[in-house]
């Protein structure tokens, strides 16, 4: 204990003598020469060769030792932000520094702006196309001065630089990309996100006065995603608006402004900060203040009524989550599960009121469990730090064979391949068919509608499960128990009522018949499972195939010779010899079921679809890059797996109309593949809504906010969601 | 909570909220023992580098002989919380004050950090001037220049401009800037 004091008061006076020489000399002292501050500084630049007439990025990378921080262009009661004096050649100009997004640093009494472990302050520098700039290599250097402060407060400063080569051309340096990433961090502009407006609370007969701010989301995702605003002013001499922030309610803060000199400002700039799951984001804001605040009408839609957008509550998400439930139940992807359901009310339209409704009970008992254990598994995701999203369990393909070999076996129970009853005997009458599909089969049935219904997603289900996913776990078990009681409400409700069922045909021998029918509406399920898997394992995905075939073909033995032959014993034998062989050597050994083949490997199958439309393989970077070239960039997040994504989205896309506009519009057009939930790509997803399909166009301005495409609905057809595309197009165009 | 605290005690053109602290050599001081003179209180730390830079620079301690010889009453109020490397023993304080050259008729010992809050001192330095009525007429920076390596002596000081004012009997021309420099040290 007495040793680190001593050695904390060595390092406190070593450094408390460094900035006593420099304040003795009265000038910045030169040169790295300084040990003992506790920020490390360099330079890099966005390109390594750069020609006349280019505007390269210039990043300072200041890394903050534990503990130490620097500080934002505003720094808040206390500190100094950090400063940058360029050497430059001539015909090279520096730009404004970019900020990124700083924190809020305690204590609240003095809350200061700025950065803790690493920040990259953004500087354009621009060549200019007329200077008599010689070709070859420049020195690009800078003095950079800052405070740093943990207990004490240092101020120091390093002289830093980089090599910059002028040539006839331009290419990008190995940190081009660290500089993006830190560029996405500075705050943009996200005007048609929300409308900003900002009005004094009441006259002020002293220096203080509150300050009203109210963000209105304009897109429902927006006030959704985003939760926990705050606003972090730009600095003045005139004024400050202090930092603390009071909630009026989700998306109206207070604040109280101190005039030092002058009038009242007559508009606030700074920046929004919000939450997105466990993330912050920075928008810049100007706005105006109005001397009083908006007319009555005007705050009672926004403050009185819970308005749809400015403060989304769990009624109404919870609202939400059960119509997306409801919805659910007519998407493609929980079809077969219908036709299973169908079967099952024919079956029992004759029975007891008092079966139908408890079997009606365990169908909805088996969605609740399923859907209890997906929001375990979403919990667990995001603790361990992940972000989680709907239907990331078809990117892994452990999970996409096990399901496929299960709707299998579903089909062939369904082409009487094999029986599930214990006696095992050929079931002809309405009777037998009713007590195979009993509690058990109800509640599968239950298992099989949700594990499929979560490859779709539906219309008011991405808000709640976008909701759900940026909130606490209680929240996300709420919200997929209540998409559970949307999705089996429909069927609850008809066991509940034998009435309903009237206009269903006697159960007599067609019954059998119409079961076989119901197997195709699953066999194409196990088809479409299948296309998930071929791009999860490329080209060895023939060895699924032929594993498939083996366990039907066991399914066929069970069915044949042990459940209605005569030498079961042996029969068995030879199931299970069968079962075992083919895991071992389909799986194991030529699948390697446990192991994808490589992202390069399954992008370019993708990226290279043959519709006109030059597809890029989706990264921010590739966003940014294309923004930063002022281009509008069209972005389509799909997967394998998703139905909606290759019945609706994709074949909208392939419409000439879309293609042409995409043209014309010289439109960047990145291709997202989800198949395999990468996170970044969840992350992304999650921005603006919970799953795919996703479009978003990004507008031509490179400040505007990305276009939302709304989720196309269930029954639309490929060329209303075009007529929808080229709309949106069109206003990213301007 | 912190909305709350920052609904201001202390407001230019109002009377200065009375002080009680005890000075490093154990005596109580009050505001009102000033009653009737001209009184600067500065929130000091000289351990962060702005308030350093005006001492080093001998620019403190030059304005507080200027005034001590014109009847200007300086009060230092010392807000480090005793956990802290910053802090003073009332002996250190002291040494500390022959050391740098302080004219001040008082250190206040505030490591409780009670006259910090009660004038919402935020940052040392920062400055308060208060008139001859004790109404407080300048609440700020030192001076327009928030650097820790400027030359003082270059740069418009406020305080002296407040205090010149006064002593002048003309209105006081800037009353209010915003204070500079590190954060006072406060117990968390």
């Amino acid at each position: 204990m007495r040793f680190y004091r001593i050695v904390f008061a060595i390092c406190f006076c070593v450094a408390a003598n460094v900035c006593q020489t420099q304040a003795q000399t009265g000038l910045p002292s030169l040169g790295g020469s300084l040990s003992a501050h506790h920020t490390s500084v360099k330079l890099i630049l966005s390109a390594d060769t750069a020609k006349p007439g280019d505007t390269i990025w210039a990043g300072v990378d200041l890394k903050m030792e534990p503990g130490w921080h620097t500080y934002w262009k505003n720094s808040g009661d206390a500190g100094m932000p950090t400063k940058i004096q360029w050497q430059l050649p001539s015909g090279v100009t520096a730009g404004e520094i970019q900020w990124p997004l700083p924190e809020k640093l305690p204590p609240a009494e003095v809350t200061t702006y700025g950065y803790e472990t690493e920040t990259m302050l953004l500087v354009p520098l621009t060549i200019e196309t007329n200077s008599n700039l010689p070709m070859g290599q420049v020195d690009v250097k800078a003095n950079v001065s800052w405070l740093e402060c943990k207990d004490v407060c240092i101020p120091a400063n390093q002289e830093v630089d980089a090599k910059l080569n002028i040539s006839s051309e331009t290419k990008i340096s190995a940190n081009a990309a660290t500089i993006v990433g830190w560029k996405n961090k500075v705050p943009t502009s996200f005007t048609n996100a929300f409308s900003v407006r900002a009005w004094w609370e009441k006259f002020s007969t002293n220096d203080s006065r509150p300050l009203v701010i109210e963000f209105s989301p304009q897109v429902i995702t927006v006030a959704i995603v985003y939760t926990n605003p705050d606003f972090y002013p730009k600095a003045s001499d005139q004024f400050e608006i202090q930092s603390a922030t009071e909630k009026i309610n989700a998306w109206d803060l207070r604040k109280l402004v101190k005039k030092y000199s002058g009038n009242w400002p007559k508009e606030i700039s700074g920046v929004l900060v919000v939450e997105q799951g466990g993330r912050r984001l920075g928008f810049d804001v100007t706005v105006p203040i109005a001397d009083e605040s908006p007319t009555d009408e005007t705050i009672s839609s926004t403050e009185n009524s819970p308005s749809m957008l400015s403060a989304p509550s769990l009624w109404q998400m919870l609202l939400y989550a059960f119509i997306g439930g409801l919805i659910l139940n007519i998407m493609p992807c929980v079809l077969p599960v219908i036709a299973l359901k169908i079967l099952g009310f024919v079956s029992e339209a004759r029975s007891e009121p008092r079966r139908v409704r408890n079997l009606g009970f365990i169908y909805a008992l088996g969605v609740l469990v399923s859907f209890l254990a997906m929001a375990g598994i979403v919990i667990a995701v995001k603790d361990a730090g992940h972000h989680a999203g709907w239907g990331m369990q078809f990117g892994n393909p452990i999970f996409v064979v096990c399901l496929t070999t299960l709707v299998l076996l579903v089909a062939l129970n369904l082409f009487g391949v094999y029986e599930i009853s214990p006696s095992g005997k050929i079931l002809n009458s309405a009777g037998q068919l009713a007590s195979k599909h009993g509690a058990p089969g109800a509640f599968f049935n239950g298992f099989l509608a949700t594990i499929l219904s979560t490859s779709c997603t539906a219309a008011y289900l991405g808000y709640a499960i976008g909701f759900a996913l940026s909130h606490s776990a209680p929240v996300i078990v709420l919200i997929f128990l209540t998409v559970g009681l949307g999705l089996a409400a429909p069927y609850v409700l008809l066991s509940c009522n034998p009435a309903l069922l009237k206009f269903l045909p006697k159960p007599g021998p067609w019954m059998q018949k119409f079961k076989i029918a119901v197997g195709f509406p699953v066999l194409a399920t196990v088809i479409w499972l299948f296309n998930v898997a071929a791009s999860d394992y490329g080209a060895r995905v023939f060895w699924l195939g032929a594993f498939l075939v083996v366990v039907a073909f066991a399914a066929w033995i069970f069915g044949e010779f042990v459940q209605r032959g005569k030498r079961k014993g042996i029969s068995l034998a030879i199931v299970l010899i069968l079962l075992v062989g083919d895991y071992l050597f389909a799986l194991e050994n030529k699948l390697h079921w446990r192991e994808m083949i490589s992202d390069a490997d399954a992008t370019t199958s993708l990226v290279n679809s043959a519709d006109g439309i030059n597809w890029q393989p989706w990264s921010p970077q590739a966003v940014a890059q294309a923004r930063a070239a002022g281009k509008p960039v069209f972005v389509d997040f799909t997967a394998t797996w998703c139905v909606n994504c290759n019945a609706i989205v994709k074949p909208a896309l392939e419409k000439d109309s879309v293609i042409a506009k995409l043209k014309e519009m010289n439109a960047v057009v990145l291709l997202a593949d989800y198949t395999r939930t990468p996170p970044e790509m969840t992350d992304e997803i999650s921005k603006y809504g919970a799953g795919v399909p996703m479009v978003l166009i990004f507008p031509k301005n490179p400040d505007a906010a990305p276009i939302v495409l709304p989720q196309p609905s269930p029954l639309q057809l490929p060329s209303s969601y075009a007529k929808t595309i080229s709309d949106a197009l069109d206003r990213a165009a301007k | 909570m912190a909305f709350a605290a920052s609904t201001f005690a202390v407001e230019v053109g109002k009377p200065a909220p009375d002080l009680t602290g005890t000075d490093i050599n154990g005596k109580t001081v009050h505001l009102s023992d000033f009653k009737g003179k001209i009184v600067v209180i500065e929130s000091y730390n000289s351990d962060c580098p702005f308030c350093n830079n005006h001492y080093k620079t001998g620019a403190m301690p030059e304005l507080q002989k200027d005034f001590a010889t014109n009847g200007v009453a300086w009060l230092i109020v010392n807000s480090v919380n005793p956990n802290h490397p910053s802090h003073r023993t009332h002996a250190q304080a002291q040494a500390e004050m022959k050391d740098k050259n302080i004219t001040a008729n008082a250190w206040i010992d505030d490591s409780d950090g009670k006259i910090g809050h009660l004038y919402d001192m935020q940052t040392t330095p920062q400055m308060f001037v208060i008139n001859k009525d004790g109404t407080l007429v300048y609440d700020g920076a030192i001076d327009d220049k928030a650097d820790p390596f400027h030359n003082p002596k270059t740069a418009r000081n406020y305080v002296k401009e407040a205090v010149n004012d006064l002593l002048t009997g003309k209105p006081v021309e800037v009353s209010q800037t915003k204070s500079y420099g590190c954060s006072v040290k406060y117990a968390e």
